[in-house]
């Protein structure tokens, strides 16, 4: 049954998209200079998703779609403990990037290894000493590399500036 | 003509900085594709930055490096522990890792770098040999036929991603749909922007690309705590000697093996989108029926080892012979580097080869070389990887997670790019979760363009939508798409039910049409020789009272390489 409601809230969600960005194609410019809209392609590409959607929506209604990857345990528990890493990732990697304006590239990009490293491997002291090296070589390296071998400008942030 | 021009992309190609970016790559590579989990696209994901400031040639010449090392890499994890160390050896292991076990580790390596070695240098002269032969056909090719071309890209990779057919082409579409963000090619108009700034521009395509598959597969790897604390293989991985002499012995006597795996993975690789994950199951799965004892397979014989390795080796030059024919990537890694031309402002087409080269030839030429290069450097890597194996995934994780960003931030020096990997990372991992296959939304993102543009200038030039059918190329390409969209069902139920017994023969009728279409002597005589294949196949199946035959051992599927 979580197989089944699971591919009908993906079909159905997909629909939906599918509408929103159909309805978004008549907000498309009209040119006077093309033989062929700019709408043309999208909405093609969008009644043949649309299609395929439904296609997808009758198949999880019938209970033949494809099953989507195992999680541990039912519920909300066991969503989480499933994704927990990933989420960490994805947390740590958006704080990173909202981060990276004042923090910059090395501060920041080491900070993001260190920390992640320790929710991913543990919080031991041996264990914050070596993802502390790992941290500092690793983004100091790449971020050396960058800045004086290929010459490109990484984000410097608000506190390397101020120094 | 082709001298002179082999001539003029070795003297670019042979520079000692070149020649030494080519080592490193093919080192990163084979240690790359040594680690399971860590892919060979994600290990060119990770040489692209660096490239930016290298020259064309000396930047593809890396990735090359990279490439072939990242196939021949997977062979050290698979023979030694069993585990593949990229979806490209699977096959390897079958009898790779018994004939470790049996006492012969050397001897097992040394058959699979030198199978890697010919198969790589086969698919290499027939990259030379075949990519301006294809360019030529691809001048003929009008936007019909182009727009087609990328129809049956798309269809094949959705067919053979998995077991839903339906999850792919939503992929598929999907990916097509990402291509439509921002501002028009043509026409300049700017599209489903929704008021974002920065979504005027559209989605820039490598960090799309490397969100989608690189960011997904890593949060995919550390997903498990416990296994991702534990280090990436389990002890049993031990530096041994190759036995180089004895491997040469073993697969040049075995040549028709070898030469029959190396067609089979250049022939995979110029199919759009399929790569090296299908052509070494394929390639051994034709050795075991060609040979004279088929229950030897899987008790650690030569053969099994050739059969992979040189196909998934060759799987490389036939999807470069796609790329730098038609501008239609062959697999991933291809799409990649396809996006790494592209920053350098080469655009692959049929007249690329004609009108670059000296860097079409210097693809040639370092794609040859990086075999050779690949050898010499593979003992020295053995070392590296069996102290690579010690990490744990977590610290990879977390670091190549660091490099995917400052590399995205380094394409345009924009922040945007980085928020566009995270939200196509978090985009492509709920996909993998919900069962969608990522490679059709990678190409339908790639070739999205493409089509479009065909598209376009198709309607432009007639608005008779008949010409889709009545041009022969066009028609040859639609047809090979409808008979993919039934590929699955085909695999699936081949030897239990009735009508796969004539598919195979109704696909060789519809394809010879085309053939026969397009004038000539060639191209009808190729047709009528689909056709009496297609006729024996029947014939067969009436002698044998369409009896149903039992289904083969291993069927492919596509993989990320």
């Amino acid at each position: 049954m979580a197989r089944l409601n699971r591919d009908t809230i993906a079909a159905v969600l997909l629909l939906a998209l599918t509408g929103v960005f159909f309805s978004a194609t008549y907000t498309i410019r009209k040119t006077g200079y093309g033989t062929v809209g700019s709408d043309v392609w999208p909405r093609a590409i969008l009644v043949a998703l649309g299609a395929l959607c439904l296609v997808y929506l009758l198949n999880a209604l019938r209970g033949v779609a494809g099953a989507p990857a195992e999680t541990r345990g039912g519920g909300l528990s066991g969503w989480f403990s499933t994704y927990r890493n990933a989420l960490s990732c994805f947390f740590m990697y958006g704080i990173f990037l909202f981060t990276l304006p004042y923090l910059g590239m090395l501060i920041g990009g080491v900070a993001f290894v260190f920390l992640l490293l320790n929710i991913l491997g543990g919080w031991r002291p041996r264990q914050l000493a070596f993802h502390g090296m790992i941290a500092v070589f690793t983004i100091g390296a790449m971020w050396a590399i960058f800045t004086f071998g290929l010459r490109v400008i990484l984000p410097e942030g608000e506190i390397l500036r101020i120094w | 003509m082709i001298f002179e021009n082999i001539l003029g992309a070795a003297d670019a190609l042979f520079t000692i900085p070149t020649i030494l970016l080519m080592i490193l790559g093919v080192a990163a590579g084979l240690i790359a594709g040594a680690i399971p989990g860590f892919t060979i696209t994600m290990a060119i994901v990770l040489t692209l930055p660096f490239t930016f400031g290298m020259t064309p040639i000396q930047g593809l010449a890396t990735m090359l490096g990279v490439f072939v090392g990242g196939l021949s890499g997977g062979l050290m994890a698979g023979i030694l522990t069993g585990i593949p160390g990229t979806p490209s050896s699977v096959a390897t292991t079958f009898d790779g890792f018994p004939m470790a076990r049996k006492g012969r580790p050397g001897l097992a390596l040394g058959i699979g770098v030198w199978s890697s070695f010919f198969g790589g240098v086969i698919s290499a002269i027939l990259l030379v040999s075949l990519a301006p032969q294809l360019a030529r056909i691809g001048l003929e090719f009008g936007p019909w036929d182009f727009f087609a071309l990328v129809m049956f890209a798309l269809t094949i990779t959705a067919s053979l991603s998995g077991d839903n057919l339906i999850k792919g082409l939503i992929a598929g579409a999907l990916g097509l749909l990402v291509a439509t963000v921002g501002s028009d090619e043509i026409n300049g108009v700017e599209r489903f922007s929704f008021g974002s700034e920065a979504l005027e521009q559209g989605f820039s395509f490598l960090p799309v690309l490397v969100g989608l598959f690189a960011f997904s597969q890593l949060l995919s790897d550390v997903q498990d705590p416990v296994k991702a604390r534990q280090p990436l293989m389990p002890p049993g991985a031990a530096a041994v000697r190759i036995e180089h002499r004895q491997a040469i012995r073993a697969v040049l006597s075995r040549w028709g093996n070898l030469l029959r795996s190396s067609l089979i993975g250049v022939f995979t690789g110029v199919l759009p989108a399929a790569g090296g994950s299908i052509s070494n199951i394929l390639a051994y799965d034709q050795a075991k029926k060609a040979s004279r004892t088929p229950q030897e397979f899987g008790t650690g014989i030569p053969d099994g080892i050739i059969a992979p390795e040189s196909a998934n080796n060759a799987t490389a030059g036939g999807a470069l012979i796609t790329m730098m024919a038609l501008g239609i990537p062959g697999d991933i890694v291809t799409a990649i580097m396809l996006g790494a031309l592209l920053i350098h402002d080469v655009i692959p087409s049929p007249t690329f080869i004609t009108e670059n080269p000296e860097l079409a030839y210097g693809i040639f030429i370092a794609f040859f070389v990086a075999n050779f290069i690949m050898v010499a450097v593979q003992a020295v890597c053995l070392r590296a990887f069996v102290l690579v194996t010690r990490l744990k995934m977590y610290v990879l994780a977390a670091v190549i997670l660091a490099y995917c960003g400052i590399g995205i931030f380094a394409l345009n020096n924009i922040i945007f790019d980085m928020w566009t990997l995270l939200i196509f990372g978090v985009l492509g991992l709920v996909m993998k979760g919900m069962g969608f296959p990522l490679a059709p939304m990678i190409l339908g993102v790639v070739l999205g363009h493409i089509a479009e543009l065909n598209l376009n200038r198709a309607l432009s030039s007639s608005d008779d939508l008949t010409l889709f059918l009545t041009r022969p190329w066009s028609l040859f390409f639609l047809i090979l798409a409808a008979f993919s969209i039934f590929f699955p069902w085909y695999q699936k139920l081949r030897g239990t039910q009735k009508w796969t017994l004539v598919y195979p023969a109704v696909m060789s009728f519809s394809l010879a049409l085309p053939l026969f279409m397009m004038g000539g002597v060639v191209r009808p005589g190729l047709g009528l020789v689909i056709v009496l294949f297609g006729a024996y196949r029947l014939w067969r199946h009436a002698r044998n009272g369409w009896r149903l035959e039992a289904p083969p051992d291993h069927s492919a599927t596509l993989r990320e390489t």
